[in-house]
């Protein structure tokens, strides 16, 4: 096991951006796969969305915006580029960002759950909106999916979510720790 | 100029990052997700199950169906030779794993485990037991996503194959779908099979694609009929893949018209 405090500083940096960018691809990975458990009504959790959650809480409005414009590129890639998941990625780091969570509430878990939940529910409609203006769905059917798609993804996302996010958070406060001890 | 500078010393390699970042994830949108596939395919692979699992599954009777049809399609294809129909050359399917679903919710969205390096091109036919599967819409050299007919954007030309009364079909997510007809007062009832109409361009004619669960012919601009499309989507294993063929009726109006 090597020192991660006696790397040299950009050694450190480097090492912090490819554990941040191994993570994204782990979550890039899992989400075309229905593992047991994690599905409800044939949808699963949106790890891209937990990401950009769990990297927004604690760092500025910019950062957000920027992680949702990056994850949100690649989600269009996976599944269609019209319309766009960098939208409802960005409003969901944007918002993220500046709920100032440490402000009203303490335990993290459960936070970060309940963030998740609103956030997800908060992209789908961005999402359904996009749909109701690109016009080739009709309006029913897209906020009777939308009904369904939010609450299913919503429900088990936020469930998710401190997986993801107990060992990035670890992560990421380790690092900001050897960074003010440096 | 010199705060400038300070801060660029201070922040280079967070803006490096940024940038570099931001063009990956460009790279990977414009090439559809492409490598992300590929590595998928490759992790995921010691998990996929193998044909001779499911062709376990198939149970007898489906065996006997299928040699009874077999018997009335070499009658019928003799029969169209006797008429001087050109036969068709059958095109050998692929056989591909599924091995991903949807990346998001508001796709209907398959991914196969079989791409270029076999012999999928986009544009081919996905058929399943049960009928009509979807369209492949993107291509990697070992992956190959296929757009469903259940997807909502998704358009197929069908027809009801007791009346050879034609209309659209678009997908509602699910494994349900909504026909349009043609016509103001087609002939149709609850229980009728639906397969591709031969006017379709994308699809081969004649595939079956579900059963019609309701109708509502009072429905405006057009009648329309809910299906319950056929092949088991959420549950498949394994589909085959066709090249598509051009409909011999088009390609011979093609031909009448030059």
């Amino acid at each position: 096991m090597i020192q991660i405090s006696r790397l040299p500083y950009y050694g450190r940096q480097m090492l912090n951006w490819g554990v941040t960018i191994a993570s994204v691809i782990v979550c890039a990975l899992i989400l075309p796969s229905r593992l047991p458990g994690m599905e409800l009504l044939g949808i699963g959790p949106n790890w891209l969305l937990i990401w950009v959650v769990a990297w927004s809480v604690k760092r500025s409005v910019l950062q957000g915006a920027i992680a949702g414009l990056a994850l949100g590129l690649i989600q269009d890639g996976m599944t269609s580029l019209h319309p766009s998941h960098t939208l409802s990625l960005m409003c969901v780091g944007i918002l993220t960002a500046s709920l100032k969570k440490q402000r009203y509430v303490q335990e993290d878990f459960i936070s970060v759950a309940l963030i998740v939940f609103g956030m997800t529910v908060v992209a789908e409609t961005v999402l359904a909106l996009q749909f109701s203006l690109v016009g080739d769905r009709s309006l029913a059917e897209i906020w009777t999916d939308h009904q369904q798609i939010a609450l299913s993804s919503a429900i088990l996302s936020s469930l998710w979510a401190p997986i993801l996010y107990y060992p990035l958070n670890l992560w990421w406060e380790k690092m900001n720790w050897i960074e003010n001890n440096a | 100029m010199d705060t400038l500078r300070r801060w660029w010393d201070r922040n280079w390699l967070q803006v490096a990052l940024i940038g570099l970042v931001i063009s990956t994830a460009w790279v990977a949108r414009q090439t559809q997700g492409g490598s992300l596939f590929e590595v998928y395919q490759l992790l995921t692979r010691p998990f996929q199950s193998n044909p001779s699992k499911q062709e376990l599954l198939t149970n007898a009777k489906v065996v006997e169906m299928e040699a009874k049809l077999q018997q009335v399609e070499k009658e019928n294809q003799k029969l169209r030779e006797l008429l001087g129909y050109v036969a068709k050359n059958q095109q050998q399917a692929i056989a591909a794993p599924i091995v991903g679903r949807g990346a998001d919710h508001w796709w209907q969205q398959i991914t196969l485990g079989r791409g270029s390096n076999d012999g999928i091109k986009e544009d081919f036919v996905v058929t399943a037991p049960g009928g009509l599967v979807g369209r492949v819409s993107s291509v990697t050299a070992h992956t190959s996503r296929v757009m469903l007919i259940s997807d909502p954007s998704s358009r197929v030309g069908v027809m009801i194959n007791r009346s050879r009364f034609m209309g659209v079909m678009r997908g509602k997510s699910g494994n349900k779908a909504v026909m349009q007809f043609f016509e103001r007062v087609p002939d149709v009832r609850r229980g009728d099979v639906v397969t591709t109409s031969s006017a379709s361009e994308l699809f081969p004619s004649g595939l079956p694609v579900g059963r019609v669960e309701s109708v509502n012919l009072s429905q405006s601009p057009a009648p329309e009929a809910v299906i319950a499309l056929s092949a088991p989507t959420s549950v498949l294993e394994w589909v085959a893949v066709y090249p598509v063929e051009k409909n011999t009726d088009s390609e011979t109006s093609q031909a009448n018209s030059k």
